[in-house]
């Protein structure tokens, strides 16, 4: 490309590196942080580290043994304020 | 087989019954059976839960907040026409309802600041004892990091990151659209990297 500065490049890489792991990059832009990468150590780590972040929250995302109150249903059934549905349909 | 033929999935303990489509359990809510109601938002009780756990950060206020989105939902189901699924109309409801939680919450004199540990779980078994260890920390950094975004993108990156919702569910839930939606998602994963550390998620996530 040549036209931006190594200091322009590893700004705007460091800068759009969750949308270069979303996907999110024009092609032309997907090229240049990659040809930024190739040569820079820290763009190239946060690359992987921004695909760790994403695969690590991820994982956070399974329901181990983790469950609802079973009391959830309780302000429905207890016939409170407001306890029917509206029968009046948007 | 499209959504509303599917067999809604069971809530706790119940055996599901074939009959028991989404689309049965609703028409039979929508005229006032509030057991087919149960049985059809229960089945995503415990997604809806831990939703909010990590939304709110607390356990006891999550059981709350939970409570009165089924009431919320009860008490509009009515009114609910079907042009987004059942589940994200429901969590939509548990997003806007977190939101008035966390509002209230800062209009508190002492805030009751979220808790970490709610927002990550468990390694999973299978790692070896060294890496279960790192990639523990990595959990509990991300929960931290988490805990310490602004609401709006906190919800970005639970929803889409952590749930793993697609960009226009998630946007959808969000209630706003999906170049906003976004633009919280990339804000929100930048200030958790720099939470975290490249260091530390490249070593865990190697």
């Amino acid at each position: 490309m040549g036209m931006h500065g190594w200091t322009d490049d590893h700004q705007w890489s460091q800068q759009h590196l969750s949308h270069y792991v979303e996907g999110d990059l024009r092609p032309r832009a997907r090229r240049r942080l990659d040809r930024h990468a190739l040569g820079c150590v820290d763009c190239g780590r946060g690359i992987r580290a921004m695909r760790a972040l994403v695969s690590t929250a991820h994982g956070l995302g399974a329901l181990a043994g983790v469950h609802a109150p079973e009391t959830i249903f309780d302000r429905i059934r207890s016939g409170g304020p407001g306890g029917a549905p509206s029968s009046s349909r948007a | 087989m499209p959504p509303e033929d599917r067999p809604a999935p069971h809530p706790m303990g119940h055996t599901p019954d074939p009959a028991d489509t989404e689309a049965s359990l609703l028409a039979r809510a929508q005229a006032g059976d509030v057991g087919a109601f149960e049985r059809l938002s229960g089945a995503y009780a415990d997604r809806v839960f831990m939703l909010l756990l990590r939304l709110l950060g607390d356990r006891s206020e999550a059981e709350d907040v939970t409570q009165e989105v089924m009431l919320r939902a009860w008490q509009g189901i009515a009114r609910f026409r079907g042009q987004s699924s059942y589940f994200t109309w429901l969590y939509r409801i548990a997003v806007n309802e977190a939101n008035r939680a966390l509002e209230r919450r800062s209009r508190r004199p002492a805030g009751v600041a979220i808790g970490a540990d709610e927002l990550q779980l468990p390694a999973p078994a299978a790692l070896d004892p060294s890496r279960q260890a790192e990639n523990s920390e990595l959990r509990r950094a991300l929960g931290q990091a988490l805990a310490e975004l602004p609401p709006p993108l906190r919800t970005a990156l639970v929803l889409r990151d952590v749930e793993g919702l697609s960009t226009q569910e998630a946007a959808e839930i969000a209630g706003i659209g999906q170049a906003a939606f976004k633009s919280r998602l990339h804000q929100a994963r930048l200030r958790v990297r720099a939470a975290i550390g490249d260091d530390a998620l490249v070593t865990a996530g190697s």
